[in-house]
């Protein structure tokens, strides 16, 4: 039995009880307050800080730090789960939070390398990333387009979306008491396949739009109404502030976090990431699977329940069938709660395909 | 077509999964009195200690039997006409089958102490059991496990989880003799103690001890008394074959139906898989396999003869795996078979509960695996049996078999064990 695990479904705050409700309307409060108003502002400022994004960026980190030695005394027995920890603690506090303040110190606008277009659409806007030195703009571009296919062949989503991504960071952390409450129901999967490409998409038109009409030397600053300037610029204003309000604000900080009590906390992560969405693709023709050791598997169902992005593992693992998802971000916590040691996680190339027409159900047949 | 299949267990509905598959528009009607959904009876544990939910070990979305147009029964069977191809039910009424599968799976042995008949005496394997003892553990303050099997380390890991004072009485002088050795079986036995578990060695119950028809206490070897207020009875389990008497279905020595390579009764139409079933093992012996894996794998057989098709059954070098407490079990081949002449190269890594036993022939032949504590791949392991490969080969090559998880300490063979004993 897996410590840590103990009770998670006879406590109100893990299993949608009236505490879990609760948190969930304090983190919605919190978000929107956040996002939309300055009521942070006077204890940012009171606090030395300067903005209230410092002030969100600091309970942010803390949240993973804190959030990880939680986690640790869960499965910290696995040096898997010590190192990617370490890794996210360090990839939240350094690189996305110290070295962009530091960056601010001197003057410069802060960045983080450790986070890529389209996560951070920022970093593909012209009117944006021109502001930084050529190297950091070059940086820019190559680990989105080429660092980020490369890594996710070879070792597949996991690098990035369990040991590096601050929103990543933040559902294997602060969001651990919450994973198993992910949906693993056929109809979340076939919403995941719609939402998640449909943001992807929607990046993708907003990153185009905001470059021709820069190219064309028109500049919209985002969600700004302009009506001096041509239609395009008009629309692709428009749409890159829509894109800022909906994924950014709401998609993958008001519900991706506020619903963790309620949904698990991989929501943004699973059905709205444009950047998982990347991943996801390259992950499926990559190295990276996990690997079903044949008839060991008893069915007990731990690995599915505490796979937070809503996999049905055990309808793999009791198929004897290895398996490539799309959405696995390589957490290996399904391999780490298995009682029979059923799962691993493996980059290998030797993967046989699946049988076509697969769905957690009928590859039992 | 009309197929009946008598159990919702893991070999009942995967043969109905499996009819399914090959025909459409059969009718399939699946009758089980234990619970309105197939679930891992495996995991009782975890749902009894809140690690899963009780819907978490339903392997199957609630709709599956909508979807795939099974017909289900909350009944009991309680007589099989074979010659009018007919069954009762409890309630009284009849249902006609063209084709029967039984699936009945294992009921717990029991044995008649006295006082067995007390409130407060179970046991840990349907349904009804979890719900007993989930009600019984909220007021409970001591447990007394009898039976030194898995399903008694199961019981006794989750008692003491609840809070609860647990004296496991075990009737042989280590834990689990027919899978473990006896340095092995007392390893296990330090960590249960280590965990505050009493376990009680060569120790047998005499009674069962009661005040106004409730448990309060057992009398063990020797004449000590145990205050309790559960016991929990774990000494086996036995084919739930009793309904089946007058049938005309042939049993075997241990109560289990006995059944052809095709799963085959001895009566015409009727099939039989899972744990109520006697199949010939890989050494040539008829028993039950009273596995998961073999009740799956003997359901999807079963499944799809009944559809006309001529699978055999057959299973090759055994393996198998387990989890006691925190310490993970893989066995391959042929340990605890005392083969003639058999040594074993045993090994412990320093003081951790990881140890590597290796049963090899006087030719130096490898016969089987007993490994504790780590992962290992036991395709892996029975391949090189069924290689016949040669323990120095196999010392030399045991790293290839580890499937712990990434980043584990590696596992290394001291230099002076490396050589052969
Ligand atoms: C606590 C516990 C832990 C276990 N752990 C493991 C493990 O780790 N690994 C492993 O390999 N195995 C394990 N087992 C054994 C495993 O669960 C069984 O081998 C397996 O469930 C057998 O499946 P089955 O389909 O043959 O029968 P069952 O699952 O027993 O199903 C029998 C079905 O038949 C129905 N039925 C029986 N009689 C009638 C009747 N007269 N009328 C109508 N319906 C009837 C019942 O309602 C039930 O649906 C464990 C068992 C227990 C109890
Ligand atoms: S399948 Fe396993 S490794 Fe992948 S996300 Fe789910 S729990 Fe994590
Ligand atoms: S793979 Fe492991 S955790 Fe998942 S259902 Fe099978 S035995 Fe349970």
């Amino acid at each position: 039995m897996q410590a840590g695990l103990l009770r998670s479904f006879q406590n109100s705050s893990q299993s949608r009880g009236m505490t879990a409700w609760f948190i969930s309307a304090m983190l919605f409060a919190f978000y929107i307050l956040m996002y939309f108003t300055s009521v942070f502002d006077p204890l940012a400022t009171a606090l030395g800080l300067g903005s209230r994004w410092n002030l969100y960026g600091t309970l942010y980190t803390l949240a993973i730090i804190v959030g990880g030695i939680y986690f640790l005394k869960r499965h910290g027995n696995s040096r898997y789960h010590q190192l990617r920890t370490y890794s996210l603690i360090f990839f939240q506090s350094v690189m996305a939070f110290s070295i962009p303040m530091v960056m601010e110190i001197f003057d410069t606008k802060g960045f983080v390398f450790s986070i890529f277009w389209p996560l951070k659409m920022d970093y593909f806007y012209p009117q944006n990333i021109f502001e930084y030195p050529v190297l950091l703009i070059v940086y820019a571009f190559l680990s989105a387009l080429i660092g980020v296919p490369i890594m996710t062949i070879l070792f597949g989503k996991r690098w990035y979306c369990s040991w590096m991504c601050g929103c990543g960071g933040l559902a294997e952390t602060a969001g651990e008491p919450f994973r198993h409450l992910s949906n693993k129901s056929r109809k979340a999967w076939r919403f995941e396949k719609v939402s998640i490409y449909s943001v992807l998409v929607l990046a993708i038109i907003t990153t185009v739009l905001v470059l021709v009409n820069w190219s064309l030397g028109t500049h919209a600053v985002s969600g700004e109404w302009s009506t001096e300037h041509s239609t395009l610029n008009l629309v692709s204003s428009k749409v890159q502030g829509a894109y800022q309000f909906i994924v950014a604000a709401m998609l993958s900080g008001v519900l991706g976090v506020g619903l963790y009590p309620l949904m698990g906390s991989r929501v943004w992560c699973r059905f709205f990431c444009p950047l998982a969405a990347i991943l996801g693709i390259f992950q499926k023709f990559g190295r990276f699977r996990i690997t079903v050791k044949d008839d060991m598997c008893i069915s007990c169902g731990n690995c599915s329940t505490y796979c937070e992005m809503g996999i049905d593992v055990r309808a793999y693992a009791q198929a004897n069938q290895s398996f490539k998802r799309a959405a696995c971000v390589g957490c290996g916590i399904c391999a780490h709660v298995c009682p029979r040691g059923v799962l691993r996680l493996e980059n290998k190339w030797d993967f046989k395909t699946e049988p076509a027409g697969l769905t957690p159900q009928s590859i039992d047949f | 077509m009309h197929y009946v299949i008598i159990g919702n267990g893991i070999a009942g509905i995967t043969a109905a999964n499996k009819l399914r598959g090959r025909d459409s528009s059969a009718q399939i009607s699946i009758i089980s009195y234990e619970h309105d959904h197939f679930f891992s009876r495996t995991a009782l544990m975890y749902a009894f200690c809140g690690q899963l939910s009780e819907r978490c070990i339903e392997p199957y979305e609630r709709d599956h039997y909508d979807s795939m147009k099974f017909e289900r029964m909350r009944d009991k069977v309680v007589r099989l006409d074979a010659d009018a191809k007919k069954l009762s039910l409890e309630s009284g009424n009849e249902i006609n089958y063209d084709r029967l599968l039984i699936a009945s799976g294992s009921l717990p042995l029991m044995f008649g102490w006295p006082g067995v008949e007390f409130e407060g005496v179970g046991n840990f394997v349907t349904w009804q059991d979890l719900k007993w003892l989930k009600e019984k553990s909220e007021s409970a303050k001591r447990a007394v496990i009898v039976g030194g099997g898995l399903i008694g380390i199961e019981v006794a890991e989750i008692l003491l989880k609840a809070g609860i004072k647990v004296t496991f009485l075990i009737r042989e002088d280590f834990f689990w003799p027919v899978a473990l050795d006896k340095t092995e079986g007392l390893m296990i036995v330090e960590q249960m103690r280590h965990h505050g578990c009493d376990v009680r060695l060569s120790t047998e119950m005499k009674q069962i001890l009661g005040a106004d028809g409730k448990v309060v206490g057992v009398e063990i070897t020797g004449g000590e008394k145990i205050d309790t207020d559960i016991v929990v009875i774990s000494i086996g389990v036995t084919p739930q074959t009793a309904f089946l008497k007058d049938s005309g279905i042939e049993y075997g020595e241990r109560g289990g139906i006995v059944v052809n390579d095709y799963l085959e009764t001895n009566i015409k139409d009727i099939f039989a898989a899972g744990d109520c079933t006697e199949v010939v093992w890989f050494n040539g012996v008829r028993r039950p396999e009273q596995l998961w894996y073999t009740g799956r794998d003997q359901g999807e057989i079963a499944g799809l003869n009944m559809a006309g098709d001529k699978h055999e059954y057959r299973r090759s070098t055994f393996y198998n795996s387990a989890k006691l407490f925190d310490t993970e079990y893989t066995t391959a081949g042929l340990v605890n078979f005392r083969l003639e002449g058999e040594h074993n190269w045993y090994m412990r890594e320093g003081k951790t509960d990881r140890t590597v036993r290796i049963v090899y022939l006087p030719d130096q032949t490898v016969a089987g695996f007993n490994m504790l504590g780590r992962r290992w791949d036991h395709r892996v392991l029975v391949k090189w049996i069924e290689e016949k490969r040669k323990l120095d080969w196999v010392l030399e090559h045991l790293n290839e078999a580890n499937y712990d998880e990434e980043f584990m300490p590696p596992f290394e063979i001291p230099k002076e064990l490396s050589g052969v004993k």
